[in-house]
C-alpha cells in the first residue's frame, strides 16, 4: 500500500507539474481566442441570448417515462457497477483536477462530462463506459450496418434538459436491456461496436442542430425514395477512321437554324426561370421555422476518423438515424469534446462556424487538449512537427514525463461484454416495429414473422408535406411462399404492381394490374429461362393479348393477338368458359441462321376473320427489301363444279430474288396446308395462354388469402415441424440410453464382490462363480413363478369367497351392491386371466432365459477363458 | 410395272431393264405427292430436280443411269435390282440415304462425290473389299452384310470414319474368324450397334485389353501421320504467306544458293585459294540483305493488310448504314401503304378511290426518288473513298518497290565487289600458274580454265552476268507480282462497287415494280 501510495503522490505530483505547463501553453494561446471573440463579437451575443433564453420557459415536450433507478434492477448487476477498483477511483481524481484546471483556464466554457453516475449511483469516467466489442453479426461488421442496428434497435429518449449533458450515463449493457436511451447512450453503443469493428470511432459530445437533435427526419428526404442516379453512359464517339465516307453535304441555311437554336433555348429559359420560382416558393414553404436555442442543443454522435478499416476520409455518424454525414455539415454546430476507450480529448478550436473549420489531428496539443499522456495518438502531422522545432527541450521533458506516465494509462471498462442475443438482433425495432417520418414520407419497419402477411417494411409516399394524400405505397415482404417481394401500389393511377422472387410456382416476375378481373389491362413477366416455353412477358388489354418470348427452338419472338366481341348468345349461357374469338394473330420469329433468309419467316399474320395469311420473309444480308408472301385461304368451286384446290391467284407473292420452285402451284399448296396447320397451333396456343392467365391469377388470389410465410429448416425455433422431429428424436436418444444402462447390468458383479477383490480369478473359483450365478438366476426365475403363482391363486379364493358371499345373500342385496359385485367379478376375473398368462409366458420364457444367461457367462470376458478351457 | 418387275424376278427370266426416262418419271409421279396435292403435281408436273427422294426396287435394273437431274435428292433406293457397277451417282451430291442392297455390286466405287451420305447399304453383293470410302465423311450407317470380305484389315480402314455408329459384316467369311467381334470392339471403340446388336460397355472394355498393344502403335503411327500433316500444313501456310509478302525464299539462303546453282565457272573456281573465305564472307553478307529484304517485306504486307481492312470495314459500315436507312423508310412506306390500300378497299365511293390511288402511287415513286437518292449518295461516297484507297495503296507499293529496288543494288554491289576480288585472284592465280609455281594441285577442270588471260577472265564474266541474272530476276518477279496484285485489288474493289450498286437499283426497281402492280390490279379489280 505504501509503495501504491507513493505512486500515487508522484503521479499526482507529475500531474500538477504537467497542468502548470499546460497552463502556460494555455496563457499563450489565450489572447488569440480572445482577439477572436473581440472580432466576432457572435460568442458574447449567443451567450446574452443564452441568458435570456434561460428566463423562457421552454414548453419541453411531454417525455416518454425516462429510465430511472426504480425501473432499473441494479441488484443484479456485477460488482463492477457498483464500486469504483483504485485505479478507477485514481482517475476520477485526475480527472477532476483536470476539470478543476480547465476551468480555471477556460471559465466561459461549460463544465466537461467527464463522470456522469451510472445506473447504480457510481462516477464513472465516460471513457471506461465505452466497451469495445466486436458483434458476431456479418451484418455488424461494417460502419453502417451497426449504425443502422444502434438506430433501429434502440428507442430515443430527449434529454432531460436540451442544453445541458445528462447528469447519467448508463452502461451499454443496460440500454440494451431497456432498447432506450438518450444520444449519449446510442454513442456510447455504437462507438463500442465500432471500435470493436476496428474503426477509428471516438463519442462526440458537442451540439446539434434542433432536426438532428430531436431525430426530425421531416426535412429529410427518404433514402429508400432517393432512386439511384443512372450513370449516364457517354457513347464514346467513335474515331472516324481513315476512310470512314464523308456524310452527305448539309444544304439546309445555317442562319435559320441558329435562329431556331435560340427561340429554342429562350424558351428553355424562361421555362427553367419558372420552374426555379417555383422550387423556391416550395422551399420557402417547408423552410422551418428558425430555431431559439439553435447552437446551444448538446447532443452526442459518433467520430469515425479516416486510416483504419480503409475509410478514406472523416465523417460523422448521427446514432439516432444511423446515418452518415461529412464533417462540414450543417447540423453540427459545436464540439465540446471527444472520447473513446483510451483517453479524452477536449477541441480548444473555435466553432464559431460550425465545424466546418475543425481539424481531426488529434495528436495536435493546440489544438485537442489531451486529459491522459502516453496514449498512442502520434498523429499531428510532420510539416507542423518541423515548425516546432523550437520546443526540442520541451519535448525532451515531455519524454521523460512519458516514461512515468506510460504506468498510468486508462483503466479497463467497467461494462459487461455486450451481448444482443440472435432473437433480439433478429427481432431489431423495439417490439419488432418502427415508425419513421421523412419529408413526405413514412417509412414503417417490423421485424420478420411479426406480420403473418410476411410484411417487413412499408414506404407511404404523400403528395403534401402534412402527409394526408398518399401518392403511393411500396411494401416490402420476406418469407413468403409466393415469393412476393414487393408491391408496389400508386394511389394516383390504381396501378397495383408485385414483384416476385425466382421460385414462383409459376414462374411470375413482376405482376402490375389495376383490377384481378381478367381480360383487362395487365402486365405480367416471368423468369423465362424457368418456363419451358421462355415466354418473358405477357401484356393484356381488354381486347389485345401481347407475349414476347425468347431462346425458343422455333425462334418465336412474339405473339399479339387480337380478340373481338364476345357472341351475345353465348356470353348469354357461360361468360368465362368461353373464349373470345380471335380476329387476328401476329407471330414474329428471329432469325433462324440455319435457313436462307428467303425461306425464314420473320413475321406471320393470320387474318382469322378475312381468311387471309400475311408472310414477311427475313430481309438478306446485303438487302433492303423482304419477301412477302399472301395467301387468301377461300374454298371455291369452279364453273363445272370441281373444287379449286389451287389457283395462282391465290397466293400473291413478292420475290426479292425470284426462284423457280416458289412459283408452283404444288409448292404454295403445301406452304398454305402447313400455314394451315400452324394457324390451328396458334389459335390452340393463344387460348391456352388465355387458361394460364386465368390460372395465375386464380393462383395468386389464393396465394393472397393464405399468405403462407415459409420456415427455413434451419429456423429451430420457427420450424414446428422440425421442432417435433427433434423432440422425437431426443426422446428415443433417452429411451435408447435407459435400455442401454439397463442392459449393462452387471449380472456377475455380487458374486465377484464376495471374493477378495484385487485377485486374479482361479479356474475353480470362475466356474463356481459361475455355478453360483446361473442357480440364483435359476432360483429368481423359480421365485418369480411361485410369486405369480400365489397372487393367482389369492386372486382366485378372493373370488371365490365374494361368489360364496353373493350366492348367501343373493336376495337380499339391494342392486347398487349387485352392481358393486358385478364389476368386483369382472375386474378379479380380469386379473387372475392377466396372471394366468403372466405364468404361463414366464414358464414358457424361463428356459430361455436361462439358456441365455448361461451363453453369456461363457462370453463374459472376465470369465470366458476359465469357462472355454473347461 | 412394279408387280411386273417383281415377277420377273421370281421366274428368274431376268431381262435387264434401262433406267430411261419414263421409268423415272412413272416412280416419280408415283412417289410423289397424292390427293389433291397429287392433282396439281400432276397438272404442272414435277421437275426431277425438285425430287427429295425415289425408289426403284425389283426392277431388274442392270445399269444405273440418267439420274444427273436429280440434284437435291436425298433418298435413293436402287435394292434388289441386278446392278453391277457403282456408277452415275455424281451429280446426286445431296443424298443422305443410299441403298444399292441385293446387287451385284463386285467393287465399292463411283462413292467419291458423296460427301453427305450417312446410310450407306450395300448387303448382299459381292464385294470382298471395303475400299474408295474416303469421301464419306458423315457416314454414321454401313451395311456390308453377306459379301465376300475376308481380311481383317478392312475394319482398320473403317477407324478413319469417326461417326460411324452401326456397322453389319454378318454373313461374311470373315465373321468366321474366332476373334472377330472383339477385334471389332477393340478397333471401333465409338461403334455401338455391330450386326444390329448392341455393344455392351463391358465387352468394350475387354476387347480393348486385349488387344491394347496393337491398337497402341496403331494409335501412335496415326498420330505420326498427323503431326506430318499439320506440319506440312503448317509449312505451306507460312509459304502462302511469304508469296503474299511477295518474299518467299528470301529468309535463308535461297537466292544465294539458286546463284551458284547453275553456275558451272563460280563452283569450280571456288576451288582456288582463298576463294573459299572470300565466298563464305560474301555469302553471309548477301544474306544479310536478304533477310532485310524478308523482313521489309513481311511488315511492309502487315500495313497492306491494315490498310485494306480498314477500308473494307469503312466501307461495310457505310452500306451497312445506308441499308438501314433504306429498310427504315421502306417500313414507313408500307405501314401507310397498307392503311390506304385497305381504306381503298373499303371505300365504296369511286372518285375517292381514284384520288386515293392516286395518291399512292405518288407515295409510291416518292419512295422510289427517296431509295434511289440514297443509293446515289452511296455511290458518291463510296467512290470517293475507293478513289482515296487506291491512291494510297498505289503509293504505298511504290515505296515498297523502290525500296526493294534499292536493296537489290546493295545485292548487286556486292557481287560486283565480290567479283572483282575473284577477278584479282584469278589472275594473280594465273599468273602464279603461267609462272610454272602453283601453290597447290588443282583440279584438272579448273586448271584448264588457267590457260590465258581471256579464258579466266571471261569465265570470272560468265558467272559474274549469271550471278546478276538471278538477283534481277529475283527482283523483276517480285515487282511485276505485287504490280500484278495492286491492280487486281484495285480492279476486285470497283468491279464488286459497281456489282454492288447494279444490284441495289435493281432491287429497287423490282420492289417499286411490284407495288406499282399491286396497286394496278387493285385499280383493275375495282373498275371490274
Amino acid at each position: 500500500m505504501e509503495v501504491l501510495k507513493e505512486k500515487v503522490e508522484e503521479e499526482e505530483a507529475a500531474e500538477r507539474e504537467e497542468a502548470a505547463e499546460r497552463a502556460e501553453r494555455v496563457e499563450k494561446m489565450r489572447p488569440a481566442e480572445v482577439r477572436k471573440e473581440e472580432t466576432t463579437l457572435t460568442q458574447e451575443m449567443l451567450r446574452d441570448l443564452e441568458k435570456q433564453l434561460l428566463e423562457i420557459q421552454i414548453p419541453t415536450p411531454t417525455e416518454p417515462p425516462i429510465v430511472t433507478e426504480d425501473t432499473i434492477d441494479t441488484s443484479n448487476l456485477p460488482l463492477s457497477y457498483k464500486t469504483n477498483t483504485l485505479k478507477e477511483e485514481h482517475l476520477l481524481q485526475v480527472a477532476d483536477n483536470f476539470s478543476r484546471q480547465y476551468s480555471h483556464l477556460c471559465p466561459d466554457r461549460l463544465p466537461l462530462f467527464l463522470h456522469p453516475l451510472n445506473e447504480c449511483e457510481v462516477p464513472k469516467f465516460v471513457s471506461t463506459t465505452i466497451r469495445p466489442t466486436l458483434m458476431p453479426y456479418p451484418d455488424l461488421y461494417n460502419w453502417d450496418g451497426c449504425a443502422n442496428f444502434v438506430s433501429d434497435f434502440l428507442t430515443r429518449v430527449p434529454l432531460l434538459d436540451p442544453l445541458k449533458p445528462p447528469l447519467h450515463l448508463y452502461s451499454s449493457t443496460t440500454v440494451l436491456k431497456h432498447q432506450k436511451g438518450n444520444c449519449f447512450d446510442f454513442s456510447t453503443l455504437l462507438c463500442s461496436m465500432l471500435l470493436g469493428a476496428g474503426y477509428d470511432a471516438y463519442c462526440v459530445n458537442g451540439y446539434g442542430s434542433q432536426a438532428l437533435c430531436n431525430m426530425d427526419l421531416s426535412r429529410e428526404v427518404c433514402p429508400l425514395t432517393v432512386k439511384p442516379k443512372e450513370t449516364v453512359k457517354k457513347k464514346e464517339k467513335a474515331q472516324p477512321k481513315k476512310y470512314t465516307i464523308k456524310p452527305p453535304r448539309d444544304l439546309t441555311s445555317r442562319f435559320e437554324q441558329e435562329q431556331e437554336i435560340k427561340k429554342q433555348e429562350e424558351a428553355k429559359a424562361q421555362e427553367e426561370k419558372w420552374r426555379w420560382e417555383e422550387e423556391e416558393r416550395l422551399l420557402e414553404a417547408e423552410k422551418a421555422k428558425p430555431d431559439l436555442l439553435h447552437g446551444l442543443r448538446v447532443h452526442c454522435w459518433v467520430l469515425v476518423l479516416s486510416g483504419k478499416r480503409e475509410v478514406p476520409e472523416s465523417f460523422f455518424i448521427d446514432p439516432f438515424t444511423g446515418r452518415s454525414y461529412s464533417t462540414q455539415d450543417d447540423h453540427f454546430l459545436g464540439i465540446e469534446s471527444l472520447w473513446n476507450h483510451r483517453n479524452y480529448w477536449i477541441n480548444m478550436q473555435d466553432c464559431w462556424n460550425s465545424c466546418k473549420d475543425l481539424v481531426f489531428d488529434l495528436g495536435d496539443p493546440v489544438r485537442w487538449e489531451y486529459m491522459l499522456l502516453g496514449t498512442e495518438k502520434p498523429h499531428l502531422s510532420l510539416t507542423e512537427e518541423e515548425d516546432e522545432g523550437m520546443n526540442i527541450d520541451d519535448d525532451i521533458e515531455d519524454l521523460g514525463k512519458e516514461n512515468e506516465d506510460k504506468s498510468f494509462d486508462m483503466p479497463s471498462s467497467w461494462v459487461e461484454q455486450i451481448k444482443i442475443s440472435p432473437e433480439a438482433f433478429e427481432t431489431r425495432c423495439p417490439n419488432g416495429k418502427k415508425v419513421l417520418h421523412y419529408r413526405r414520407t413514412q417509412l414503417e419497419k417490423w421485424a420478420p414473422y411479426l406480420n403473418s402477411t410476411g410484411l417487413v417494411c412499408r414506404l407511404t409516399t404523400y403528395e403534401d408535406l402534412e402527409c394526408t394524400k398518399i401518392l403511393e405505397i411500396k411494401e416490402w415482404y420476406q418469407n413468403r411462399e409466393d415469393m412476393l417481394e414487393l408491391k408496389h401500389i400508386n394511389n394516383s393511377t390504381g396501378l397495383r404492381t408485385d414483384y416476385f422472387r425466382p421460385g414462383h410456382p409459376q414462374a411470375l416476375r413482376v405482376h402490375s394490374y389495376k383490377s384481378m378481373q381478367p381480360e383487362n389491362d395487365r402486365v405480367m413477366e416471368f423468369y423465362e429461362t424457368a418456363r419451358v416455353d421462355g415466354l418473358i412477358k405477357r401484356e393484356e388489354t381488354p381486347r389485345t393479348m401481347t407475349e414476347y418470348y425468347q431462346g425458343r427452338p422455333d425462334f418465336l419472338s412474339y405473339r399479339h393477338i387480337n380478340f373481338g366481341p364476345r357472341f351475345k348468345k353465348l356470353t348469354l349461357t357461360s361468360t368465362e368458359s368461353t373464349p373470345r374469338p380471335m380476329v387476328k394473330i401476329t407471330e414474329r420469329f428471329s432469325r433462324n441462321p440455319a435457313k436462307p433468309a428467303d425461306e425464314d419467316v420473320a413475321e406471320r399474320v393470320f387474318l382469322i376473320s378475312e381468311e387471309r395469311i400475311q408472310l414477311r420473309y427475313h430481309c438478306r444480308d446485303d438487302y433492303i427489301t423482304a419477301s412477302k408472301r399472301e395467301f387468301l385461304q377461300r374454298s371455291e368451286v369452279d364453273s363445272k363444279g370441281n373444287k379449286i384446290i389451287m389457283t395462282s391467284d391465290m397466293c400473291i407473292s413478292f420475290e426479292v430474288e425470284p426462284m423457280e420452285h416458289t412459283k408452283k402451284l404444288l409448292y404454295q399448296y403445301e406452304t398454305m396446308m402447313h400455314l394451315k396447320k400452324e394457324e390451328k397451333l396458334s389459335k390452340h396456343q393463344a387460348w391456352e395462354s388465355e387458361l394460364e392467365v386465368l390460372k395465375i391469377l386464380k393462383l395468386r388470389e389464393e396465394e393472397e388469402k393464405a399468405h403462407t410465410l415459409n420456415i427455413s429448416i434451419y429456423d429451430t425455433k420457427r420450424n414446428e415441424k422440425s421442432k417435433e422431429y427433434r423432440e422425437a428424436m431426443e426422446r428415443v436418444m433417452q429411451e435408447e440410453h435407459l435400455r442401454q444402462v439397463e442392459t449393462q447390468l452387471d449380472y456377475l458383479a455380487p458374486f465377484l464382490a464376495q471374493l477378495p477383490p484385487g485377485e486374479k480369478l482361479t479356474r475353480t473359483q470362475a466356474v463356481h462363480l459361475k455355478d453360483e450365478c446361473l442357480s440364483d438366476f435359476k432360483q429368481r426365475l423359480i421365485d418369480k413363478a411361485n410369486l405369480i403363482q400365489a397372487r393367482f391363486e389369492k386372486e382366485n379364493q378372493e373370488l371365490q369367497k365374494k361368489q360364496q358371499w353373493y350366492q348367501e345373500n343373493q336376495v337380499t342385496l339391494t342392486p347398487e351392491d349387485e352392481d358393486l359385485y358385478l364389476s368386483y367379478c369382472s375386474q378379479a376375473m380380469f386379473r387372475i386371466r392377466i396372471l394366468e398368462q403372466r405364468l404361463n409366458r414366464h414358464k414358457e420364457l424361463a428356459p430361455l432365459k436361462y439358456l441365455a444367461l448361461e451363453e453369456k457367462l461363457y462370453k463374459d470376458p472376465r470369465l470366458a477363458e476359465f469357462l472355454r478351457v473347461a | 410395272m412394279l408387280s411386273s418387275g417383281k415377277m420377273n424376278r421370281i421366274y428368274d427370266s431376268v431381262e435387264p431393264r434401262v433406267m430411261d426416262n419414263d421409268m423415272l418419271k412413272l416412280a416419280v409421279g408415283e412417289q410423289g405427292p397424292q390427293e389433291e396435292a397429287g392433282q396439281l403435281a400432276k397438272q404442272e408436273g414435277i421437275l426431277f430436280k425438285d425430287v427429295l427422294s425415289l425408289q426403284l426396287d425389283f426392277q431388274n435394273i442392270l445399269r444405273i443411269d440418267n439420274l444427273w437431274q436429280f440434284e437435291n435428292l436425298k433418298k435413293l433406293q436402287l435394292d434388289n435390282n441386278i446392278i453391277e457397277r457403282i456408277e452415275g451417282l455424281e451429280n446426286l451430291t445431296q443424298l443422305v440415304w443410299l441403298d444399292l442392297s441385293f446387287n451385284n455390286i463386285t467393287v465399292i466405287e463411283g462413292l467419291d462425290t458423296l460427301v453427305n451420305l450417312e446410310d450407306l447399304s450395300l448387303f448382299n453383293n459381292r464385294i470382298s473389299k471395303i475400299d474408295s470410302l474416303d469421301a464419306l465423311v458423315k457416314l454414321q450407317v454401313l451395311s456390308l452384310g453377306n459379301n465376300q470380305i475376308d481380311d481383317m484389315m478392312n475394319i482398320v480402314y473403317l477407324r478413319q470414319f469417326k461417326c460411324l455408329r452401326t456397322l453389319s459384316l454378318s454373313g461374311n467369311p470373315i465373321t468366321q474368324a474366332e476373334d472377330y467381334r472383339m477385334f471389332i470392339y477393340a478397333h471401333l471403340p465409338d461403334l455401338v450397334y455391330l450386326d444390329f446388336r448392341r455393344i455392351s460397355e463391358h465387352v468394350k472394355e475387354l476387347a480393348e485389353l486385349k488387344y491394347q498393344y496393337s491398337i497402341d502403335e496403331l494409335k501412335h503411327r496415326e498420330h505420326l501421320r498427323e503431326v506430318q500433316l499439320e506440319e506440312e500444313q503448317a509449312q505451306r501456310a507460312k509459304l502462302e504467306e511469304y508469296k503474299m509478302a511477295f518474299v518467299e525464299h528470301l529468309n535463308s539462303s535461297f537466292l544465294f544458293d539458286s546463284m551458284y546453282a547453275e553456275d558451272v565457272e563460280g563452283s569450280k573456281l571456288s576451288c582456288l585459294p582463298t576463294v573459299g573465305e572470300l565466298l563464305k564472307a560474301y555469302k553471309e553478307k548477301f544474306v544479310i540483305i536478304c533477310l532485310n529484304i524478308f523482313e521489309y517485306g513481311l511488315k511492309q504486307q502487315e500495313k497492306r493488310k491494315l490498310e485494306l481492312d480498314t477500308f473494307n470495314e469503312c466501307v461495310q459500315e457505310a452500306i451497312k448504314e445506308n441499308q438501314e436507312q433504306g429498310k427504315l423508310r421502306i417500313a414507313k412506306f408500307e405501314e401507310k401503304h397498307l392503311l390506304n390500300l385497305s381504306a381503298i378497299r373499303e371505300e365504296p365511293e369511286l372518285l375517292i378511290i381514284e384520288k386515293k390511288i392516286v395518291e399512292c402511287s405518288e407515295d409510291i415513286s416518292e419512295l422510289f426518288n427517296v431509295l434511289m437518292t440514297l443509293e446515289m449518295q452511296l455511290v458518291e461516297q463510296l467512290e470517293e473513298a475507293i478513289n482515296m484507297f487506291e491512291r494510297n495503296i498505289t503509293d504505298m507499293v511504290g515505296m515498297f518497290i523502290e525500296n526493294i529496288q534499292s536493296l537489290m543494288a546493295q545485292c548487286r554491289d556486292l557481287e560486283n565487289h565480290h567479283h572483282e576480288k575473284l577477278l584479282e585472284i584469278s589472275i594473280s592465280t594465273l599468273e602464279k600458274i603461267l609462272k610454272g609455281e602453283p601453290d597447290e594441285e588443282l583440279p584438272d577442270d579448273v586448271r584448264a580454265l588457267f590457260v590465258d588471260k581471256d579464258t579466266i577472265v571471261n569465265a570470272v564474266g560468265a558467272s559474274h552476268d549469271i550471278h546478276l541474272l538471278k538477283i534481277d530476276n529475283r527482283e523483276d518477279e517480285l515487282v511485276t507480282r505485287i504490280n500484278s496484285w495492286c491492280t487486281h485489288l484495285v480492279d476486285k474493289i470497283h468491279k464488286d462497287e459497281v456489282m454492288r450498286n447494279r444490284k441495289r437499283v435493281k432491287e429497287i426497281n423490282q420492289y417499286i415494280d411490284h407495288m406499282q402492280s399491286e396497286l394496278d390490279n387493285l385499280e383493275c379489280g375495282d373498275v371490274d
